[in-house]
């Protein structure tokens, strides 16, 4: 378990980061490092014992493990992200400002462990979740650099998104073709040759998802864009993080697509353009950071060239110049970090004079850049020949090999141009620096030292580059499916590769030397595009689609909304009538008359509420169809649903009626034309409707699931009433969500009313002649109040009773609560004034009582093995289950909100004058009538 | 066949009134259109076993399937408190209920209208 192990500490090393960061400040660098280079050391001393893998179990149903294979490829470039990143965070203890750095630590060192996830997963959604980790981690990092860091954030992520996708489908696809999630089980399948389809079309999806991750041409603009983030970023990010995870995804999958036509065809072409571009770019900067920047991708551009070349040799040599990229861009980066620190620019137009002063800080530049430009006896120069030669020797026909190294050859040459535009832009002191004024001193030893270690590294492993073989020989053979014995050398005899270093060296000192008439050529020279402008312009097309699409229904009118879905529905109904169903023989015995009485019944109620036209009528009339419906429910054998929809039934009219003065009196009036569309649509749905019930209903025996419910229902609960029981029971963790629905519908309607305006009475109080004995509301109500007396207990027994019996008869919490709702309306009418019906019963608590009453009990479940596992209890006779308790949860919550519907909606919120004044009679006034008719 | 033939006219009942002004009318069209699924609900349960599911020692080839009753006692249930909050809806705000009006600009907090509404009342 030593690679999860490794990976675990990387990971709580993160959590920690910030921590450390917010309380230790800048120097937690220094501890960050440690951990990176001692799980350096934990996977170097795993990796003595060949290929090792480890697996545990993470999506077991999807077949999907945290697989994690460390073989010579996943070791170069998991010890490239740890080393690189302890240089980078032991480097920020000195660069950053005083203070707190909890995000920054933070986010660098979970890029690590993304980083360190990715390079060790062996199974593809392990991989593309590593990989998407590691483009929000750029991403953070891009954005946190302040509001200029925003837009190239954005740009990042967009482009390295869109990569991600890209890997996602060639995930996908590979799962489905192998079978397999695991990588390692993929790249063994004989799909590759057989399927010439599957490889073609996950060789485009790699390579784009790698070449948006490593910056290659057409996707290249972000990388130099994301330069706003701050030096230790920028490092890691181009040496050994985010770049470097697409070369790896490119390694990783060459055993299975190298020599394929189009991997190498697509991986030789962008890089080679990437190449010329990044190198011509960066001829052309005179910011050292940018320049820098745009070296990284043309360096990058010879790495998946070269890997496009695909054989052994080839990827050996871009093993190698991948470690010697790492380390020579890791120091330069923190190097001109370094000098913009200390001068305050990196603009090579303003600095000047620099070395004499800051003499460690220019001999580790020159160094490093000595690398890159591939100079004797730097790991750079041996990088060189390794990819000439390879170039050289390149399969297909005899002139391309010699083509592609003297392409390549012209792109060194502008390499060694900028890296002595670095240099000699930096520290000459020959150049124009009106800013030398100002004293300057060296950097602090704890600045350089950082930079200096992966430089001299360069140096050290130039000089005995044999000391790389192993790791360079077990990547090698991982990445080609070979076994490769590579021997590196510094000297190895006059080759082709040799005289085409030493022209490239030639060549690149003459054009440092006329570097002012090179300027001169390439400073008016610009691209006719811009990839950001490609990024944006795409990115504004985008969202102006967007716009347009949800214009197409952007209305407040719901009536679109709700017709729209239906007119698709109608489609997708047309079209499986068209395609044909293969149905099984109808079982259902015809109707009865009963049945057809209560279709004239719905038929007739449907009618009304569509040609009423007044709102009270409507509602009236649309009540016929709820009846119907309830003794259909009835007849079909489901007394208790029937109870359900009666009571609902009259709470909907009560509530509508409640709150029908507030509107108009009628509907407002239609044109015929207008309805004419409406109406076609809705026979369409109907007709739908009738065809898929006949088509899909009554044409099998019991469910299995009721024929279980059924048999065992009794014996399992203690329940005879087998659709409580599917409440209570069964089903109860479906009650209990639906429960939580009604509290949050109760929730709304309060909220609703608190925060927006109620519409005035539309109706006003009736006139009425105050003398007459109809004025008294308190006389007038004495029939009902009197019934009620009699009713109102009784209908809250009933509740009760319903409520007690619901396990073994029609009844239960939903029917009991329903009930006692239907009691508290019969009280709110009988009430003869607003204020006495002003009900103030504590609603809120009664639903939160209920969703908490049916929680708690399932949580009691446990003591019986599970969530809402029913407890049962004997005593003596008595069966008693908690189910009971359960339903006394359903009833609260119900009748919390039918009372919250009563008291908020039926009485207006400024309370009337009391009706005592109001009714007094005023016979000394008499009323405007009585003067007319006198 | 006439359970069918009732789920075919509430849902076209239901949907002709989702086209009208009135959001009162729309809310009687959920209200019908609950009606329907529950029809279907229960008669994918089978309408030719029609007794009740209460008691031991059931016959499962005459009694009801007890799974869709379920369903549709919550949702019965569900639907009217929907509609409350439908209600409110309506009759709260700075119009009636009428959807056909442009919202204004300067309503309740809380509302959204800083949508751009576009001219309304083609279909209707």
């Amino acid at each position: 378990m030593l690679i999860a192990l490794s990976v675990l500490i990387v990971f709580l090393t993160a959590l920690a980061a910030p921590v450390l960061g917010r309380y230790v400040g800048r120097a937690a660098g220094w501890p960050l490092a440690g951990a990176l280079l001692a799980v350096a050391a934990i996977i170097a001393s795993a990796s003595s014992g060949g290929v090792r893998e480890e697996t545990l179990a993470w999506m077991p149903t999807l077949g999907v493990e945290l697989s994690l294979r460390l073989d010579g490829l996943s070791l170069v470039f998991a010890l490239l992200v740890l080393v690189i990143g302890a240089v980078v965070l032991a480097y920020s203890a000195g660069y950053l400002p005083h203070g707190r750095h909890s995000s920054f630590y933070g986010l660098m060192t979970l890029f690590a462990a993304a980083m360190l996830l990715l390079v060790l997963a062996d199974d593809v959604v392990v991989l593309f979740v590593a990989w998407e980790a590691t483009t929000l981690c750029s991403f953070f990092l891009i954005a946190r650099s302040g509001a200029g860091g925003r837009e190239p954030a954005i740009r990042t992520l967009l482009v390295t998104v869109l990569g991600g996708l890209a890997l996602l489908s060639a995930a996908v696809v590979m799962a489905v073709g192998v079978g397999s999630t695991r990588i390692s089980t993929i790249l063994a399948d004989g799909i590759w040759a057989e399927d010439a389809a599957f490889t073609a079309t996950v060789a485009a999806l790699l390579g784009i998802a790698a070449f948006t991750k490593s910056a290659q041409f057409p996707f290249q603009a972000w990388l130099p864009d994301s330069m706003v983030a701050i030096t230790p970023v920028s490092a890691y990010l181009h040496a050994a993080a985010m770049v470097k995870a697409g070369i790896y995804l490119l390694f990783r999958f060459s055993p299975a697509l190298a020599g394929v036509p189009l991997w190498s065809s697509l991986l030789v072409t962008a890089g080679l353009i990437t190449a010329a571009l990044g190198s011509i770019a960066a001829l052309k900067r005179h910011d050292l950071k940018e320049l820098l920047a745009y070296s990284t991708i043309s360096q990058l551009g010879f790495l998946v060239a070269m890997i496009g070349v695909g054989t052994p040799e080839a990827l050996a040599a871009a093993i190698v110049h991948t470690i010697a990229h790492a380390l020579f861009k890791s120091s330069l980066f923190l190097a001109v970090g370094v000098i913009d620190h200390t001068v305050g620019t990196r603009d090579i137009r303003k600095l000047g004079g620099v070395g004499a002063r800051m003499p460690v800080t220019a001999t580790i530049t020159i160094l490093a850049a000595a690398s890159m430009a591939g100079i004797p006896p730097l790991l750079g120069f041996v990088s060189k020949e390794s990819l000439l030669d390879a170039f050289w020797e390149a399969p297909g026909a005899a002139w391309l090999g010699p083509m592609l190294a003297i392409l390549i050859a012209v792109f060194a040459v502008f390499t060694f141009a900028y890296c002595a535009r670095l240099v000699i832009g930096a520290f000459s002191s020959t150049a124009d620096h009106p800013d030398s004024a100002t004293p300057l001193q060296e950097a602090s030893p704890l600045l350089w030292l950082p930079v200096a270690l992966p430089a001299v590294a360069g140096l050290v492993l130039g000089l005995v580059p044999g000391a790389l073989d192993g790791l360079v020989s077990g990547a090698a053979t991982a990445a080609s499916g070979t076994t490769v014995d590579k021997h590196l050398s510094l000297w190895h005899g006059v080759t082709p590769a040799l005289i085409l270093s030493v022209l490239v060296i030639t060549a690149g000192v003459l054009m440092a030397v006329g570097r002012r008439r090179v300027d001169a050529v390439l400073q008016p020279l610009h691209w006719p595009w811009s990839g950001l402008a490609v990024v944006d312009s795409v990115r504004a097309g985008t969202e102006r689609l967007g716009a347009w699409v949800g214009g197409l229904t952007a209305t407040t009118s719901p009536r679109r909304h709700l017709l729209i879905p239906i007119l698709c529905l109608l489609g997708l109904a047309l079209a499986a009538g068209m395609g044909g169903l293969d149905l099984a023989e109808r079982v259902t015995g015809p109707s009865t008359a009963l049945d057809w009485g209560l279709l004239v019944l719905v038929l007739a109620g449907v009618a009304g509420a569509v040609a009423s036209r007044t709102r009270i009528t409507a509602v009236v009339v649309i009540g016929v169809v709820g009846f119907a419906i309830t003794a259909w429910f009835y007849s079909l054998g489901a007394a208790d649903v029937a109870m359900t929809q009666l009571l609902v039934e009259i709470l909907t009219v009560v509530v509508m009626v409640l709150l029908l003065r507030r509107l108009p009196r009628t509907f407002a009036k239609q044109t015929r034309r207008g309805a004419i569309v409406p109406a076609l649509i809705a026979v369409g749905a109907g007709i739908a409707t009738t065809a898929a019930v006949m088509a899909l209903t009554g044409r099998r025996s019991l469910s299995n699931a009721g024929d279980y419910y059924v048999r065992e229902g009794e014996s399992e609960t203690g329940g005879a009433n087998i659709v409580n029981t599917i409440l209570v029971d069964f089903r109860a963790l479906d009650t209990l969500g639906e429960l939580t629905v009604l509290g949050i519908a109760g929730l709304t309607i309060v909220i609703l009313l608190r925060v927006r305006r109620e519409l005035d009475d539309r109706q006003p109080e009736p006139p009425i002649d105050r003398s007459q004995a109809l004025a008294d509301a308190l006389a007038n109500s004495v029939f009902t109040r009197t019934l009620t007396r009699l009713v109102g207990p009784l209908t809250v027994l009933l509740s009760v009773i319903l409520l007690l019996r619901g396990h073994q008869e029609p009844g239960g919490g939903f029917i009991a609560a329903l009930m006692g709702g239907a009691g508290f309306a019969l009280l709110y009418l009988a009430a003869p004034t607003d204020d006495v019906a002003r009900l103030r019963q504590p609603f809120l608590v009664l639903i939160g009582a209920g969703v908490l009453v049916a929680t708690v009990t399932g949580l009691l479940g446990y003591l019986n093995g599970s969530f809402l596992a029913t407890l049962h209890l004997y005593v003596g006779s008595l069966h008693l289950t908690s189910a009971l308790l359960f339903d006394i949860g359903v009833y609260l919550a119900v009748i919390g909100v039918v009372l919250a519907a009563m008291n908020l909606l039926g009485l207006p919120r400024t309370p009337r004058p009391p009706l005592a004044e109001d009714a007094t009679p005023a016979p000394a006034q008499p009323t405007e009538e009585e003067v007319a008719r006198s | 066949m006439s359970i069918a033939i009732a789920a075919g006219v509430l849902v076209a009942g239901a949907v002709y009134l989702f086209s009208r002004r009135e959001m009162l009318r729309v809310i009687l069209g959920f209200v019908l259109l609950s009606h329907a699924v529950n029809l279907i609900i229960i008669a994918a349960g089978g309408t030719d076993r029609r007794d009740e599911p209460i008691g031991g020692d059931l016959d499962p080839s005459l009694v009801a399937d007890p799974l869709p009753q379920a369903f549709v006692l919550t949702a019965i249930v569900i639907a009217f408190a929907i509609t409350i909050v439908m209600l409110v809806l309506a009759v709260t705000g700075r119009h009636d209920d009428d959807m056909s009006q442009p919202p204004q600009r300067d309503s309740e907090p809380g509302t959204q209208a800083s949508q751009p509404t576009r001219e309304q009342g083609g279909t209707s």
